[in-house]
C-alpha cells in the first residue's frame, strides 16, 4: 500500500466565560430553562442594534496573548450570511477579515517529541441559539444565541490523530487556567471540528479535504481523525475520488458519516457588519488583559519538578485545579513538597471525590496543612494516623496537635522509651536478628511490627524504625 | 441584447435563500438581478474609493459595553411571536444536516 502523508488542521470554538452575552446584556449562562435567558437583540428583532461587551475583548487578547499570537490593533467584524433557523437574523456576527489574533502557537509533546502546532488565526464571533431534532420538528432554545466565542483556526500543520489530541488538550488547559472558559466539552463550550486530507508526497498540492464537525470529546477528535485517514487511503486505492464534504463523528458506529456535500465560501457573502464601527486595541487593554494571566500549566509543570515532584504526581496536580492552586500557596514554605503532594494526591483527593466538594468548599488552610505535613514528615502520625483524622481535618478548624490529642492519637516519640522496648524485642527475637544479618529484609518487617505490637501501633514509626537498625548493628 | 445573468445563477441565489421560483420569476430575475449589479459596480468608479468606508463611514470607534446583566424578556413573551412552540421550546420545521453557523 502507498505511503500516505495525512495533513490536518483543526477549528476549535470555545465560549467565554464572560457575564453577559456579546452583542446584548442578557446573561451568558448554562443549564437554564429554555429561552429564559433571551432579549430583542438576541432573538434578532428587526431594528435592533448589537453593544460589543468589553469582556469579550479583554478575554479574546487574554487567549491571544496565552496562544502567543501577534494582536490586531484595529479590527472590525463582518456578517456571514445564511438561512438556517440556528439564527434569525440570517447573519452570523463574526470577524472575517480582520481576526482579532494571528500567527500564534502552542506546543506540544508526543511520545517525547517537542512540535509546535501554528495557529493561523483567532477571532470572535458570535454562538447561534441551540436547536434539537425531534422527528419532523426542530425545537430552538436561544438562550445560547449571543453566548461569545473565539475560534482558534490551526495551520494544516497536524500529522495524526495522537497530535490532534495532544493538541487540543493543551488549548484546554492553557484557555482553562487563563480563566477564559471552562472549556466543557460535554456541555459544548469547547467544540472541534477537524481538516482532513492525505497525499503521496510533500511536494503535491493538498488533495480534497473533508471536515469533520462535532465530536463530542477529545480522544474521538483521535479517533475520528484515524478512521477518516484510513477511508481516504482506501478510496484513492481504489482509485476512487470524492468531494469536498461534511462529515460526523458517529459514536455507536465509532466511524464518520456524511452530512452534506460543502457550500463553498464565497456563498456566505461576507461583509462588514455596518453597526459595529472599527474596534480599536489600545496597550493599556492589552496590559489589562496580561494582568489576571495565572501560573499556567508549562510553568507549573517546571516548578512541581524542581521542587521533586514526579511528573505524574505534577500532571495529576495539575488536572484539579483548585488542588494545584492550593498546592501554588505553599511554594514558598519550607515542608517536604513529595510528601504534600502525596498527602494532596492521596487521602485528601479520596476525601473530595467521595464527598464530591472542592478543597475550597473544606476548612482546610494553608496553615492547617503545613502542620499537616510537618507533623507527618517528621514521623509524629502515620499514615493509619492520618486517615483516621482525616474527617475532621477536613471538616473542623482545630490544629492537627488538637486533632490529635482528642482521638486519643499519641504516638511514642520518646527515644529513652522505644529503645528500651525494641531492646527488649530483639533479646527475644534471637532468630530474626540472624535472620537480618543473613540479608534476610523480611525479618526487619517482622521485628517492626512486634515493635507495633508491643506498642499498639504508637510508636513512631520513623524514629522506631532507626533505633531498630542502630540497635541490629 | 439585454445583460441577464444565466438561470444557473439565479436558480443558485435562490437556493441560498431557500426560495422557490417560478419559471416567468427566474426570467424576471435574470434580467433584474444583473441590472442590480451593474448598479452597484459603479462604485469601483468613485474616485479615491476605499472599502473601509464600509465599515465605518464616521469617525467614531466602537464604545464598548460594560459586562453586566440587564433586564431579560420573559420567556412566555419571549415565545409570543414564534410560529409555534412546545413547553419553552420554539418549533420549527427540521432541517437536517444544514446548519452552517458556529
Amino acid at each position: 500500500m502507498t505511503n500516505y502523508i495525512p495533513t490536518i488542521g483543526i477549528e476549535v470554538h470555545v465560549e467565554l466565560k464572560t457575564k453577559t452575552k456579546i452583542f446584548s446584556n442578557s446573561k451568558n449562562g448554562y443549564g437554564q430553562m429554555a429561552n429564559s435567558l433571551t432579549n430583542v437583540v438576541d432573538l434578532g428583532y428587526p431594528g435592533t442594534l448589537p453593544t460589543l461587551n468589553e469582556e469579550v475583548i479583554n478575554l479574546a487578547i487574554r487567549a491571544a496573548t496565552v496562544l502567543n499570537c501577534k494582536i490586531r490593533k484595529q479590527m472590525h467584524f463582518d456578517r456571514k450570511n445564511y438561512f438556517y433557523p440556528d439564527n434569525p437574523k440570517n447573519y452570523q456576527i463574526t470577524q472575517a477579515r480582520t481576526p482579532i489574533g494571528y500567527d500564534g502557537y502552542v506546543e506540544i509533546n508526543v511520545g517525547g517529541t517537542p512540535k509546535k502546532i501554528y495557529i493561523e488565526e483567532m477571532h470572535i464571533e458570535e454562538d447561534t441559539c441551540k436547536s434539537a431534532h425531534r422527528g419532523d420538528k426542530t425545537l430552538l432554545d436561544f438562550n445560547r444565541a449571543g453566548v461569545p466565542l473565539i475560534e482558534i483556526v490551526t495551520k494544516p500543520c497536524i500529522s495524526s490523530g495522537e497530535e490532534a489530541k495532544a493538541y487540543l488538550e493543551k488549548l484546554r488547559e492553557t484557555l482553562f487556567y487563563s480563566d477564559i472558559s471552562d472549556c466543557k466539552i460535554e456541555e459544548g463550550s469547547m467544540r472541534a471540528d477537524a481538516n482532513v486530507s492525505i497525499r503521496e508526497k510533500e511536494e503535491e498540492p493538498f488533495r480534497t479535504k473533508v471536515e469533520i464537525k462535532n465530536i463530542g470529546s477529545i480522544s474521538n477528535v483521535g479517533l475520528s481523525i484515524e478512521k477518516e485517514i484510513e477511508r481516504q487511503k482506501k478510496l484513492y486505492e481504489n482509485h476512487e475520488t470524492f468531494k469536498e464534504q461534511t462529515r460526523r463523528f458517529d459514536d455507536k458506529l465509532q466511524d464518520t458519516v456524511l452530512m452534506r456535500v460543502k457550500e463553498t465560501g464565497n456563498d456566505y457573502r461576507y461583509f462588514p457588519e455596518p453597526d459595529i464601527p472599527f474596534v480599536v486595541i489600545t496597550d493599556e487593554m492589552i496590559e489589562h488583559a496580561k494582568e489576571k494571566i495565572p501560573m499556567l500549566p508549562d510553568e507549573r509543570r517546571k516548578v512541581y519538578g524542581e521542587k521533586g515532584l514526579l511528573e505524574a504526581n505534577a500532571n495529576k496536580l495539575i488536572q484539579n485545579r483548585s488542588l494545584s492552586d492550593f498546592f501554588n500557596t505553599l511554594l514558598e514554605e519550607n515542608i517536604d513538597f513529595k510528601i504534600a503532594s502525596n498527602i494532596l494526591l492521596g487521602d485528601v483527593s479520596a476525601y473530595l471525590n467521595k464527598e464530591e466538594k472542592s478543597i475550597t468548599d473544606t476548612t482546610l488552610t494553608k496553615e492547617r496543612f503545613i502542620e499537616l505535613v510537618k507533623t507527618y514528615s517528621d514521623g509524629t502520625i502515620s499514615s493509619k494516623n492520618l486517615k483516621e483524622m482525616l474527617d475532621s481535618i477536613m471538616e473542623s478548624d482545630k490544629s492537627i496537635k488538637d486533632i490529635m490529642q482528642e482521638q486519643g492519637i499519641e504516638n511514642i516519640s520518646d527515644d529513652a522509651e522505644l529503645k528500651q522496648i525494641i531492646h527488649n524485642i530483639i533479646l527475644e527475637n534471637q532468630e530474626s536478628v540472624t535472620d537480618f544479618k543473613n540479608g534476610h529484609d523480611r525479618a526487619l518487617k517482622y521485628l517492626m511490627g512486634q515493635v507495633m505490637k508491643e506498642t499498639k501501633g504508637k510508636a513512631n514509626p520513623r524514629i522506631a524504625n532507626e533505633i531498630l537498625l542502630e540497635e541490629l548493628k | 441584447m439585454e445583460e441577464k445573468l444565466t438561470r444557473e445563477e439565479v436558480l443558485h441565489v435562490a437556493n441560498l435563500a431557500r426560495i422557490k421560483l417560478t419559471e416567468e420569476e427566474i426570467e424576471k430575475y435574470q434580467v433584474e438581478l444583473k441590472k442590480l449589479l451593474n448598479d452597484v459596480e459603479k462604485i469601483n468608479e468613485v474616485k479615491g474609493y476605499d472599502d473601509e468606508i464600509l465599515i465605518a463611514c464616521w469617525e467614531d470607534n466602537t464604545k464598548l459595553r460594560k459586562d453586566e446583566e440587564g433586564v431579560m424578556l420573559d420567556p412566555k413573551k419571549a415565545l409570543e411571536n414564534a410560529p409555534s412552540h412546545i413547553g419553552n421550546y420554539i418549533e420549527v420545521p427540521v432541517v437536517i444536516g444544514e446548519s452552517e453557523g458556529a
